[in-house]
């Protein structure tokens, strides 16, 4: 019964720390944001999120998130497969670089772009010549997103695929199912919600990417600036309400990328308890 | 051309075996898993492949189902060499030990998803999908999810599910290994009963010998890789080919001082003797014995209650020795002296194995 008791205390502790840090942390930044973004009242929010530069820069954002997100999807399912449903050698070293992304800091990841596809690069005779830009432009900044994110899908699938082992597939295998079509009925179904909850974190990380972007941009308003950076040259420029503004943009983004994470953990959750 | 002469030269040479395994050698990296193992299995018979676990008795399973590849050695399957021929071209069906039922199908969708890859008429596949519910008595589970079966249900869909597209051969993998103790005793008796029914080449891997005994027609011993004996199970217990066996088949204890058992004599220095309780009876004192002249004294160790008998076991000049004694008898404690009479035991030379009988039993035999 004591034992009980002290739970009780305990939980409320745990409780109260947890609030009274993300109030701190989180919701008072949250609300000052929203805050500034409408100091110069409704007209000046408007005007300033309806600025033809920080549409583009929205515009961008969601073009290099699209990109990044529709690779890696791809990338996310062929490792995280060939990493567990085959033997081959050289298997623990793909593993270890898989995550190399996110030990690296995202200026490395910006800085060894622009030493490979830059005018030093030993790429850049061949691109030039076929008038390919990739640093200080868009396809730049694709690449750069698509370099902090990528574990992010493969590692969501990877636990599960090793949980779900090889026999389903070698018993439809053993049918004559062909291997796309054990990919569609039997693997997939085992992955769904995972790579849609990868999927998520994959956005959320690829929206808000900052330094190996702002490495490869160059900085073009209305061309290369996507929002992180275009908050940022606003920041700079004492446009606090046009900065603030910018920022409830992506906000609003990662509420609703939020939302849509509780909706499919909800779901997964209901499927696999079905399943169990 | 060539390859239809040889097919039909195959089948005179050998024409009872229906499943045939020549010289496979298989490695897992530095691991011999199997070796050199040649296997010979009739149409129609149900096959235990009983070993140790390691043994490499699922291996062998799983090449004849071509999810693995032998290094060396032939595979024949009716007579066609199937080595270079894909599982699901080798017209068998897998039961798998965890039995991997698709867990995101019903019960339907399992059974019907072989006949779907073959292209196999809607209709049809409603059919026969029907007619194996029935068969494995699972009528009504058709919308169930596998997660929503008991164990022995599960068994039994991914029996179905292998049967669904007619194969010739039947292949499981620890069959009952999932399921608890009583489930397992009504499933074996069950399976015997499905495979005779439908006549189906089966071969199954177990470690348990009981289970083996008491469902194949034939069983095949691995031990560390190698095939120890194929026989049936009246073979094998009264005819051990190798030490192995003789030991794993049974209850068996190793005796290395069996000449000072009365009326045995070691032929040779260095061997020992396999010791089972059915070879040895125990007789309380003054009990009416057929042997009586011939019986030793021990006394009692241990008893242990089995159910529907008792195991006795007693020191007999330092080795424990079981015996089983009906619970009708008279009944027998722990450390009292009782007669013990010893039938028979199997003397291990380096080459072969031989059944040594008590004399005393010629001897009576002749003075009668």
């Amino acid at each position: 019964m004591d034992i009980r008791k002290d739970k009780g205390v305990l939980k409320w502790v745990l409780i109260v720390i947890c609030f009274v840090f993300l109030s701190v942390f989180l919701l008072l930044p949250l609300v000052y944001i929203i805050a500034t973004a409408f100091r110069a009242g409704i007209q000046g929010y408007i005007k300033a999120v309806t600025d033809e530069y920080a549409l583009k820069a929205t515009w961008l954002t969601i073009r290099a998130t699209l990109w990044a997100v529709g690779i890696n999807t791809f990338f996310g399912i062929s490792a995280a497969w060939c990493l567990t449903k085959f033997a081959f050698k050289g298997k623990k070293l793909l593993s270890t670089f898989i995550d190399l992304p996110v030990t690296v800091s995202p200026i490395i990841a910006g800085l060894i772009y622009v030493l490979t596809f830059g005018r030093q690069g030993p790429l850049y005779g061949f691109l030039d010549s076929h008038g390919i830009q990739i640093i200080f432009a868009v396809p730049g900044i694709v690449l750069a997103t698509i370099f902090v994110t990528f574990p992010f899908i493969s590692r969501e699938l990877i636990p599960v695929l090793t949980a779900q082992g090889t026999d389903e597939e070698e018993a439809a295998a053993l049918m004559g199912a062909r291997t796309f079509t054990i990919f569609r009925k039997v693997t997939f179904p085992h992955i769904k919600w995972a790579l849609l909850y990868g999927i998520v974190l994959c956005t959320a990380r690829a929206m808000g990417e900052f330094g190996a972007v702002s490495v490869l941009s160059g900085h073009l308003r209305g061309k290369t600036n996507t929002l992180p950076l275009y908050i940022e040259l606003l920041y700079q420029g004492y446009d606090f309400t046009g900065a603030f503004a910018a920022s409830s943009i992506l906000v609003i983004m990662a509420v609703i990328i939020l939302i849509l994470r509780l909706v499919i953990e909800q779901k997964g959750k209901k499927e696999i308890d079905i399943n169990r | 051309m060539s390859e239809t002469t040889e097919k039909t030269v195959e089948q005179i040479e050998n024409p009872a075996s229906y499943v045939e395994l020549k010289g496979i050698n298989k490695h897992f990296k530095d691991f011999h898993a199997t070796k050199d193992a040649n296997i010979s299995i009739s149409k129609g018979k149900l096959v235990a492949l009983l070993g140790p676990s390691g043994s490499g008795k699922t291996t062998i399973l799983r090449m004849i189902a071509g999810l693995e590849h032998p290094d060396s050695g032939e595979i024949w399957i009716d007579g066609k060499l199937v080595n270079n021929i894909p599982g699901s071209e080798r017209g068998i069906g897998f039961v798998f030990q965890s039995y991997a039922l698709f867990r995101y199908m019903n019960v339907y969708d399992n059974i019907a998803f072989g006949l779907r890859i073959k292209k196999v008429p809607e209709k049809d596949i409603k059919k026969r999908v029907t007619e194996l519910l029935e068969l494995i008595s699972c009528e009504g589970l058709e919308k169930r999810y596998p997660s929503q079966l008991s164990g022995g249900q599960r068994q039994r869909v991914a029996f179905a599910r292998a049967l669904a597209p007619n194969p010739h051969i039947l292949l499981l993998d620890e069959p009952f290994a999932a399921v608890d103790a009583k489930v397992r005793l009504e499933l074996r008796t069950w399976l015997k009963e499905m495979i005779t029914k439908l006549q189906i080449t089966s071969i199954f891997v177990t470690h348990d010998q009981d289970e083996a005994i008491e469902v194949a027609d034939e069983i095949i011993v691995t031990n560390q890789g190698r095939v120890e004996q194929i026989g049936t199970p009246q073979e094998l217990y009264s005819n051990p080919a190798s030490p192995f066996v003789a030991t794993f088949i049974g209850n068996s204890i190793q005796v290395k001082n069996f000449d000072r058992f009365r009326f045995f004599e070691k032929p040779e220095e260095d061997v020992t003797a396999i010791l089972r309780p059915e070879f040895v009876s125990v007789y309380k004192k003054g009990e009416k014995v057929q042997y009586s002249k011939s019986v030793e004294e021990a006394v009692v160790e241990d008893i242990i209650f089995r159910g529907s008998n008792l195991e006795i076991k007693v020191r007999l000049h330092d080795n424990l020795i079981s015996s089983v004694r009906s619970i009708n008898e008279p009944a027998i404690e722990i450390g009292e002296t009782v007669d013990v009479f010893i039938f028979r035991l199997f003397v291990i030379f380096k080459d072969r194995i031989e059944l040594f009988y008590n004399r005393s039993l010629n001897n009576e035999t002749v003075i009668i």
